[in-house]
């Protein structure tokens, strides 16, 4: 992680957009030229998928998929937030203990009888704090993303050990689960909720003047600076933004179930940083789309459950985690190389 | 930096300075402070004993930090070395077991396995020049992942020759851990490599600037290459180490060892963004951090506060960087602003200041090392002078498999309940994750603090069996409790209920939800955990001769977390529709099961295992959990103690065939085991009047 980048990195995503060439054909050579990663993880994805088909037809039973959906949709919602704070070049590696700290706080919040609306608005507030805790250390305090929020992580997650011992948080009000709405309902919500998050992410970051002010950071402070935009307020908001995500996903998360633990969100952080670099976002900052984060997402979400549908041992997960990871990037390196040849 | 070029012309630095450029001397006070601190309220911290188990418990972490520190100095990272070390273990071990070779012949291609891997980092980040910190995410879950497969998860490895062991367990002289010397030569090569060589000049130059490297005709991809092949390297010498400490090789060796080794470097004044730090500051990161973990387990305050320190530590380090008035130019790396006449002056004046400081601080460290040993020696004359006062207050030391766990909550209710009736001074403390090293670190602390008991449930017998017999030559009693030993390595075993009795006590039960005929399924806790493998083995066993109609389908890990029980639980379901019972042998993973169940609105599906009374009675109340298994966690936790105070007293020698256990009455003594009694089944009609 150099200071310097190569002035290669953000053409793909600064290129004006040309109006006139409206031939189909041509406009598939221009998606696969400017999002290289995007189509060929939307390959490897359909390949997988369809191999799925033909050794696992079970899989693609309605039931799976909307288990997979509401299961994978707080990952989804914590993708989001990763994906902007990669593109504006930081790592945030404490999203697993933030996550742990708001299911905390929802399971109190709720015991204390606290409305339901109240606890949409009270989480994602509480998940914004801890995100500008992170965000003011790095962007006013001068420390590394990658050192600030793994010594954050450490101060979360030992803290909550701590003070709960890992004792679960019980006899939750009968409301709590699934809002009062029942099981189907319920689950709705909770993926509809990630959705539109999701989409409205999507619309904004191609057409919200600051969430180009977070591609225009990510890809050269200096430059932002330059152009009078203030880099550090804009690292603030992005962890800001991040850590309210976090707790709109600890809230969907914890309304799936009666009994609340303390110490959830185990290795949710390198799940959402994999799912966010598979789908294409530069580590380096400055490029990256949403689009990529979602079939990310669903890529890494769909491995454990298929596993167990193609009988493969348990173990092989993490190994068959690394080597998509592995093979996305260096799909993308070789795409880009033949692109620059061309 | 040694030399600096500033506007044309060659500073020196002053000498000091050349040994600390990134203000490291900090770290000096900050040791100070720790061993002064937990010279005071740490129990035989501050002696020559303690220090020695101080390095041999830092040398894998050790070797990991300083293989890191030219990574991160050249402006990279290395997230993959803990896995590295897992699957360097799990290598080591499969070639010397399984394939029959001689030991020093795997150590060997062990370390060549580790160039391998090594290289694979350097071959995408060298020579593809691919991110560091994507390629190593990728090569952290591929490596482990890799480890994992091929062990299943639950094998490993032990009865290694005690020729190979005493490398990481004996002593030379009688006083030296062999693998000091293994660290010291690793510190000199990386040192003479860092700071001694173009090489290593090199490495700085690319770490401030890679372009600018290239331009001054550095190969960088070569020289970055080079590092990663070495952390490959040193991580699998780490993983040997780590075999002969533990004396098992397991696919989790090294977990989490990254992100501490990573953290004491930077602790140590390397700049994550690359171009500045030195190995003797990672030393002394290194040093801070350990002796921290150390004296904290020794003046018995909670493992979670250690690394609620760390954290602290850490940010303070870098907060006290950025905001101490200092040389610009070091601050503002990345802009390359040239310094100033002015804060050439001022460098002066804080060197003096900083060395005034540090010289003071090793003084007040020093006088209070003398201070304290003679203190302490006197107290235990004056300690030992009365020899006869039997009732001075015996200390008993007991370990729970992991802090956290609401099973192992509910045990330590029991212990202290007994530890207030019989007057007997309580330490509980372990791992605050399932972890046989921190086990191992947690014991050799008791041993110095010289404890009269301890009492462990051990999470892996080969790895843990070391350490209890020094114990038991130190004289002091041991106990395991919960989960056995080796039998040589403890004179009791506190039985709650053995394996098979567990085992068939389930089978039994989800025979008779199944009426003895149809397909289950197992959701257990880790793949690796012993205890839960011989359950799995016994309801195997049990189903092979007594119902030879049920099924075993599938066996899925939960990792001990309800979340992910829960989406095992809805697999199974979808995979094997016919399925008509889970059995979950983890405490976190049968609500975890039964709440799938309930959301799947599958009626005809039971779920039964072991867990707790607590998080179980929703469940059992709805009908979807028929029966949890299980003994009294309390009396299990007050039996304990109650043993290790008996035991100390003289009255448990070999041959007893009973003991009066007070409030459980009469309590049975075989084979070495007390025995609680068998397990209990909790259901609609009885789990109310529990409560924990």
């Amino acid at each position: 992680m150099s200071e310097e980048k190569p002035a290669t990195n953000a053409e793909s995503e600064l290129r004006p957009r040309d109006g006139g060439d409206r031939q189909r054909f041509a406009r598939l050579r221009r998606w696969w030229r400017d999002y290289p990663r995007e189509m060929s993880v939307a390959v490897v994805g359909a390949i997988w998928l369809l191999l799925l088909a033909l050794c696992a037809p079970g899989f693609f039973v309605a039931g799976n998929l909307s288990d997979l959906a509401v299961g994978n949709a707080p990952a989804l919602m914590v993708a989001i937030g990763m994906t902007a704070i990669i593109i504006c070049r930081q790592i945030d590696i404490s999203v697993g203990a933030q996550f742990a700290w708001c299911t905390v706080a929802a399971g109190l919040l709720a015991k204390s009888g606290m409305p339901r609306a109240g606890l949409f608005l009270a989480i994602p507030l509480f998940g914004a704090v801890l995100g500008m805790l992170n965000g003011w250390l790095i962007a006013f305090g001068g420390i590394p993303s990658i050192v600030a929020t793994l010594a954050i992580s450490i101060l979360l997650r030992d803290g909550l050990r701590w003070i709960f011992e890992g004792a679960w948080i019980q006899e939750l009000p009968g409301d709590f689960q699934w809002l009062g709405l029942g099981q189907s309902s319920g689950q709705w919500v909770i993926v509809a909720t990630t959705l539109l998050v999701w989409v409205l992410a999507t619309v904004a970051s191609g057409n919200l003047a600051a969430a180009r002010a977070i591609y225009a950071t990510g890809s050269n402070e200096e430059s932002a600076r330059l152009a009078g935009l203030s880099p550090q307020r804009i690292t603030l908001g992005v962890f800001v933004f991040s850590g309210a995500l976090t707790g709109v996903a600890a809230l969907l998360n914890s309304v799936r179930f009666s009994e609340l633990q303390s110490n959830s969100g185990n290795g949710l952080e390198l799940k959402t940083i994999a799912a966010v670099v598979i789908g294409g976002t530069a580590i380096n900052g400055g490029r990256g789309t949403l689009v990529g984060t979602l079939l990310g997402v669903v890529l890494l979400g769909t491995i454990g459950a298929a596993l167990t549908y193609l009988g493969i041992h348990p173990s092989w997960e993490k190994a068959i985690q690394g080597a998509i990871v592995l093979a996305a990037v260096s799909i993308d390196l070789l795409v880009r190389r033949s692109n620059g040849r061309a | 930096m040694a030399v600096r070029e500033e506007t044309g012309r060659l500073t020196v630095a002053p000498r000091w300075q050349r040994i600390f450029p990134n203000r490291e001397w900090w770290l000096l006070v900050a040791l100070a402070l720790e061993i002064l601190f937990f010279g005071q309220t740490g129990v035989r911290f501050a002696t020559v004993e303690n220090s020695v188990e101080i390095v041999r418990l830092a040398v894998e972490l050790g070797l990991l930090a300083i293989a890191l520190t030219p990574i991160i100095v050249s402006g990279g990272i290395d997230l993959s070395v803990g896995s590295n070390m897992g699957l360097a273990a799990i290598f080591c071990g499969w070639l010397w077991h399984d394939q029959g070779w001689p030991i020093w012949g795997s150590v060997a291609a062990t370390l060549i396995l580790g160039l391998v891997l090594g290289g694979f980092n350097s071959l995408l980040i060298g020579w593809l020049r691919l991110p560091p910190l994507i390629v190593t995410l990728g090569t952290f879950s591929l490596f482990r992942g890799i480890a994992e497969g091929l062990s299943g998860g639950s094998t490993s490895y032990n009865g290694f020759p005690a020729q190979f062991l005493l490398l990481g367990q004996g002593y030379i002289g009688g006083w030296l851990p062999p693998q000091s010397l293994i660290f010291a030569l690793a510190i000199i090569a990386y040192a003479l490599l860092l700071h001694r060589t173009i090489f290593g000049r090199a490495l700085y130059a690319i770490g401030c600037s890679p372009d600018g490297a290239r331009h001054a005709g550095i190969p960088v991809s070569r020289r970055l290459g080079l590092v990663y092949l070495l952390a490959g390297l040193v991580s699998s010498l780490a993983a040997v180490v780590y075999i002969a400490h533990l004396g098992q090789a397991r696919s989790d060796a090294g977990t989490g060892y990254e992100l501490m080794a990573i953290t004491a470097v930077v602790l140590g004044g390397t700049s994550i963004f690359g171009g500045r730090g030195t190995i003797l500051g990672t030393i002394l990161g290194l040093l801070a951090i350990v002796v921290l973990q150390n004296g904290m387990r020794l003046s018995g305050f909670p493992a979670e506060l250690t690394g609620l320190l760390t954290g602290l530590l850490l940010l303070a380090t870098i907060l006290a960087e950025r905001f101490v008035p200092r040389d610009r130019a070091i601050l503002k790396e990345g802009h390359n602003q040239p310094t100033t006449e002015e804060t050439e002056v001022k460098n002066r004046q804080v060197a003096i200041l900083s060395a005034v400081i540090l010289l003071a601080a090793l003084i007040v460290a020093a006088s209070n090392w003398m201070l304290v040993r003679s203190l302490k020696e006197e107290l235990s004359e004056s300690r030992s002078t009365p020899a006869a006062d039997a009732r001075r207050q015996i200390t008993v030391a007991v370990m729970p498999k992991a802090k956290g766990d609401p099973y192992f909550i509910s045990c330590r209710k029991g212990a202290e309940e007994a530890a207030r009736e019989l007057g007997v001074e309580l330490i509980w403390d372990g791992p605050t994750d399932l972890d046989p090293a921190k086990q191992n670190e947690v014991v050799e602390g008791w041993i110095t603090r010289k404890v009269d008991v301890i009492a462990v449930s051990v999470e892996n017998e080969a790895a843990i069996s070391t350490v209890l017999r020094k114990a038991r030559a130190r004289g002091i009693g041991v106990l395991t409790w919960d989960a056995d030993a080796q039998p040589d390595a403890r004179d009791y075993f506190v039985n709650q209920a053995t394996p098979q009795g567990i085992g068939n006590t389930l089978t039994d039960e989800a025979a008779r939800i199944m009426n003895g005929t149809g397909e289950m399924a197992v959701i257990t806790g880790s793949l690796s955990a012993a205890n839960q493998n011989e359950w799995i083995r016994f309801i195997r066993e049990r189903l092979a001769a007594k119902y030879p109609s049920m099924k075993l389908v599938a066996v899925q890990p939960s990792g001990g977390d309800r979340d992910r029980a829960f989406a095992e639980a809805q697999n199974l379901l979808k995979v094997y529709p016919r399925l008509k019972t889970i059995v979950a042998i983890d405490a976190p993973s049968v609500p975890g099961a039964a709440e799938a169940v309930r959301q799947a609105g599958r009626r005809d599906v039971k779920v039964t295992g072991l867990s707790l009374p607590n998080l179980c009675k929703p469940y059992v109340h709805d009908g979807v959990l028929d029966s949890v298994v299980l003994w009294d966690t309390f009396n299990l936790g007050y039996l304990t103690v109650l043993a290790a105070s008996e035991l100390h007293q003289g009255r448990l020698p070999a041959g007893t065939t009973s003991i009066n256990a007070r409030r459980l009455g009469k309590i049975e003594v075989r084979d070495g085991q007390i025995i609680l009694g068998s397990p209990f089944i909790f259901n609609r009609d009885n789990i109310d009047r529990f409560d924990f």
